[in-house]
């Protein structure tokens, strides 16, 4: 080929010389891109498990559906969802079937003030709150240069519209435990609205890499004078004033009994938003029972407690090891309804199965993580036969509450 | 809230404390372990350094 003049230099084409749209899916011929061509770290957040809080659907609702006359703090209906309330109000917390349309969820958690509190005292609070274990939070790499920002999305709906606050709060005290808050806006009264939050990491202090609570998450739906009004804090700061955990929280929703709120597709995680991480609902429910293992029988059914073996230590008590279905966060308490769970017994001296005593709380003091085991006493006699094995425990039929193991943080 | 606490002790082994009944104000009983990292155990040192005592009933 023949030039005029000088012959053109050869530059290499970069990707800015493209225009947009002008390349499409069928220029590129099949398994042509590697994935040795894409850069650490451009696709994002596509790991199992990316979202930190567990039950962020508020799915899995294993004490209970629904619970009235809510005035002081605990874990009330949906798992790992702890409730703040230090007598703000009354309220009734259930696990509802409001949600936002469209987007793949089936329940929300709902809270409804049912006896107003417009004037709290200062230090009264109604927050909502989900603590983790340190052990699930070292690849954050807190107290390193290389700190993951953590990205909080989440669906909240209410009448009560104005600025709220949610803060990510540290519970280790060595080197010091430190906390960055957040505000957010409600801008449409009983409309869902989805919220991205976004959270710098803390490059000076982390996590103990242990099973204890390390890190909490707290959503503030109102609270006295004692802990707002003061400064948004713009980094992570070391807990001081207590006015400077929620400063700008405007909001009480223990403020009138007409007032609704409900939140679901809560989502933590590392780097920036992504699709809310549906789990399939067996494991969704088995991430729960790290904390909490309930075996209930439905109504009108005996269920048997699944795996319990029994051993007769005395010729009145018998030793029950229960398994936990998973390995549990710690050694659990464990709980029994008055008359839900009896022993069912094949005993050398008495061949037909029947019903010899009632499960208590009682505990041989043996509890792990894997299992735990209870001492039985017969309810009457001396039934049973020492050193003998075998028999059953179940749920008496149509009682819905029988056993607890609570590990809870 | 806490209201009553009282100490189990294993049927076999002499002496030992297995666990703790804890009684809430709601009524409901739980037993207890005796692990640091079982926060009701947590609860119930609290409600110790309050100044409360808990049922000690030894087997005789």
């Amino acid at each position: 080929m023949s030039y005029l003049g000088n012959k053109p230099t050869a530059v290499p084409l970069t990707s800015s010389d493209i225009q947009d749209g002008t390349i499409t899916a069928s220029d590129i011929a099949d398994s042509t891109i590697t994935s040795g061509k894409i850069a650490s770290g451009v696709i994002a957040n596509q790991s199992a498990f990316k979202n930190i809080i567990i039950n962020g659907d508020m799915s899995i609702a294993q004490r209970g559906t629904s619970e009235s006359g809510v005035t002081s703090s605990g874990y009330k209906t949906c798992d790992r969802w702890f409730i703040d309330n230090s007598n703000m109000g009354t309220f009734t917390i259930s696990q509802s079937t409001d949600v936002p349309t469209g987007q793949g969820f089936a329940t929300s958690l709902k809270y409804d003030c049912t006896t107003a509190d417009a004037s709290p005292s200062a230090g009264d609070v109604i927050w909502l709150r989900q603590k983790f274990e340190g052990q699930n939070l070292q690849y954050l790499k807190f107290a390193t240069s290389n700190a993951e920002s953590l990205t909080l999305s989440f669906w909240i709906k209410s009448n009560k519209t104005g600025t709220y606050n949610v803060a990510l709060f540290g519970q280790d005290s060595a080197p010091t435990a430190q906390y960055l808050t957040k505000e957010y806006t409600i801008s449409s009264a009983n409309t869902w609205e989805k919220k991205t939050i976004t959270y710098a990491g803390n490059t000076a202090n982390g996590f103990d890499n242990d099973n204890a609570r390390s890190l909490d998450l707290v959503f503030s739906f109102g609270n006295g004078s004692t802990y707002t009004g003061g400064t948004l804090q713009t980094v992570w700061s070391d807990y001081g004033t207590n006015a400077d955990l929620f400063p700008t929280q405007g909001v009480n929703i223990a403020d009138s009994t007409s007032n609704e709120l409900f939140v679901t597709g809560v989502q933590l995680e590392a780097g920036t938003a992504s699709d809310f991480e549906f789990l399939p609902h067996d494991i969704n429910l088995k991430r729960c029972q790290r904390y909490l293992y309930k075996i209930h029988g439905q109504s009108g059914d005996q269920v048997i407690i699944p795996g319990a073996t029994l051993v007769m230590a005395t010729t009145n008590t018998v030793y029950a090891t229960v398994p936990c279905i998973v390995p549990m966060r710690a050694a659990p308490s464990t709980s029994c309804a008055s008359g839900a769970t009896e022993i069912m017994l094949q005993n050398a001296s008495t061949p037909t199965m029947g019903s010899f005593g009632q499960f208590d709380n009682s505990s041989v003091g043996q509890n792990n993580f894997y299992g735990c085991n209870h001492s039985v006493s017969a309810s009457s006699g001396t039934p049973f036969t020492a050193g003998n094995n075998g028999g059953t425990l179940r749920t008496t039929s149509g009682v819905l509450t029988g056993f607890t193991y609570d590990a809870e943080l | 809230m806490i209201t009553r606490v009282e100490k189990f002790y294993h049927p076999e082994k002499v002496n030992v404390v297995a666990s703790y009944f804890v009684t809430y104000e709601n009524g409901e009983v739980w037993s207890v372990p005796l692990d640091e990292a079982n926060t009701d155990y947590q609860a119930i040192q609290e409600w110790i350094s309050e100044g409360n005592t808990v049922i000690d009933n030894p087997p005789e």
